[in-house]
């Protein structure tokens, strides 16, 4: 089947199989690699996406479903010198260790500024509440959040 | 297996009257089952496109939900905040955002887990579910859908809820293993209204005891018409226990229920104090990892 989506900006025309997911197109078919694939069901977050505005774990968006939408993979984000405030902020923060989990945290703390740039404590704790990490215990994640949101304010 | 995704509710059903074709909503729970090949599928009809499916509407005496509605939509509307107390509570428990983003309140009946953070909630806000078909339309309470394997024949599309409004004051509560993403372990909702200070028109529900969410008419009974005050509580507490433990019998897990639903329920009630508008839940949402408590 035929599908047409924008991706980080750019229109994409593919021809997908109606079994695959939007990850496996993201990293087989448009080799953005950024996007990882953890659980494979939903707990753990590494897939996480952009999707019309709201994050999505991209293992359970069927190619299909994502038809017509405009999606923002880690890809979309900073380049290597001009980095996104909230990947800024991680580096600053020390907030990455092994790293699998650090595109979708990203995306779930740029998903949530976007929407509210001035998130309390309690609000980036929700927001990052369906991303899972297996190396920092948290804390320097939400640190780097509150100081992107910082840095957005500016 | 292939995908459609028809623009309007007409073409959906006919769609979906084609024999091995599904329904998908979210599918944040049919995606899975495929994959893992617990359910077959010769395609997938999707609902996204259909607009009426995605509409929170409150009209005369009651609120309409569509079953294409996520929880995060849900969460976003003040009507539903303030009339279906329970239900958005139950919204903002249930998973993380990236699911409460995909996942629908029609998808959470139509999978119909024991666990089904929606169901409790509705059956006590007396939710009756829309059922569209060829034959036409009905609308049926929750808990006589519930009563039912299948839920509904093929063929047939669950097009939301409708709740009526002004029904009172309503409460929900759930453990988890953890508050982000757990599936609950048990859930309580309870509606009923003030009158002199005495519970009306008490409900109670359950979930993850036993196959699929209940209404309690037990325990309902025994509390209607107590004068609403610490007694009140503790007396729902203790009869609690009792229905968890008719309800779970000998599963390995009914001790352990019959125990903790008393905090699950005393929760619940709590809860119902937090009933003006435009307030967020987060005394209940910790939203970090673990739970306080």
């Amino acid at each position: 089947m035929k599908i047409e989506l924008k991706v980080n900006g750019v229109d994409r025309r593919l021809e997908v199989e109606p079994e695959e997911r939007l990850l496996d197109i993201l990293r087989e078919r448009l080799h953005l690699t950024g996007t990882k694939e953890g659980c494979g069901e939903g707990e753990c977050g590494a897939c996480t996406v952009i999707m019309d505005g709201k994050t999505v774990n991209s293992c359970m968006v069927l190619a299909g479903q994502a038809d017509g939408h405009a999606v923002t993979t880690i890809e979309g984000l900073g380049k290597r010198g001009s980095l996104h405030p909230v990947q800024k902020a991680f580096l600053e923060e020390g907030a990455v260790q092994c790293g699998f989990c650090t595109p979708g945290m990203v995306l779930s703390a740029k998903a949530l500024l976007d929407r509210n740039p001035h998130p309390g404590k309690e609000e980036i704790a929700v927001a990052m509440s369906g991303n899972l990490c297996r190396c920092t215990g948290y804390d320097r994640i939400l640190k780097a959040v509150e100081r992107a949101a910082g840095e957005v304010e500016q | 297996m292939y995908y459609i995704r028809p623009q309007t509710l007409a073409k959906a059903l006919e769609a979906g009257e084609e024999p091995g074709m599904l329904y998908l909503a979210g599918g944040t729970d049919l995606i899975l089952k495929l994959r893992r090949r617990e359910v077959q599928a010769r395609g997938l009809v999707d609902l996204q496109a259909v607009a009426e499916l995605r509409q929170i509407r409150a009209g005369g005496d009651w609120l309409e939900i569509g079953a294409m509605v996520s929880f995060a939509d849900l969460l976003n509307n003040d009507t539903a905040a303030q009339e279906a107390r329970a239900l958005w509570l139950a919204c903002s428990s249930m998973g993380a955002p990236q699911i409460r983003n995909q996942a629908t309140l029609g998808g959470n009946l139509a999978n119909c887990s024991p666990a089904a953070d929606s169901l409790p909630a509705l059956l006590v806000l007396q939710a009756q579910v829309r059922l569209l078909s060829r034959s036409g339309e009905v609308l049926l309470p929750l808990a006589e859908v519930l009563g039912r394997t299948p839920l509904w024949q093929p063929g047939t599309l669950l097009a939301g809820f409708r709740l009526p409004l002004r029904a009172g004051v309503s409460g929900f509560a759930k453990l988890g293993r953890r508050q982000a993403l757990a599936i609950a372990r048990l859930s309580a909702a309870v509606a009923l209204r003030e009158e002199n200070g005495r519970a009306c028109g008490v409900r109670v529900a359950f979930g993850a005891a036993g196959k699929r969410a209940f209404l309690s008419l037990d325990l309902a009974e025994e509390l209607n018409g107590l004068v609403l005050d610490r007694g009140f509580t503790e007396l729902a507490c203790r009869q609690a226990k009792k229905v968890i433990s008719r309800a779970l019998g000998e599963r390995a897990s009914a001790p352990y229920k019959k125990e903790a639903v008393a905090g699950v329920v005393r929760e619940a009630l709590r809860t119902m104090e937090f009933v003006t508008s435009g307030e967020h839940a987060d005394v209940d949402r910790k939203g970090g990892r673990g739970n306080e408590d």
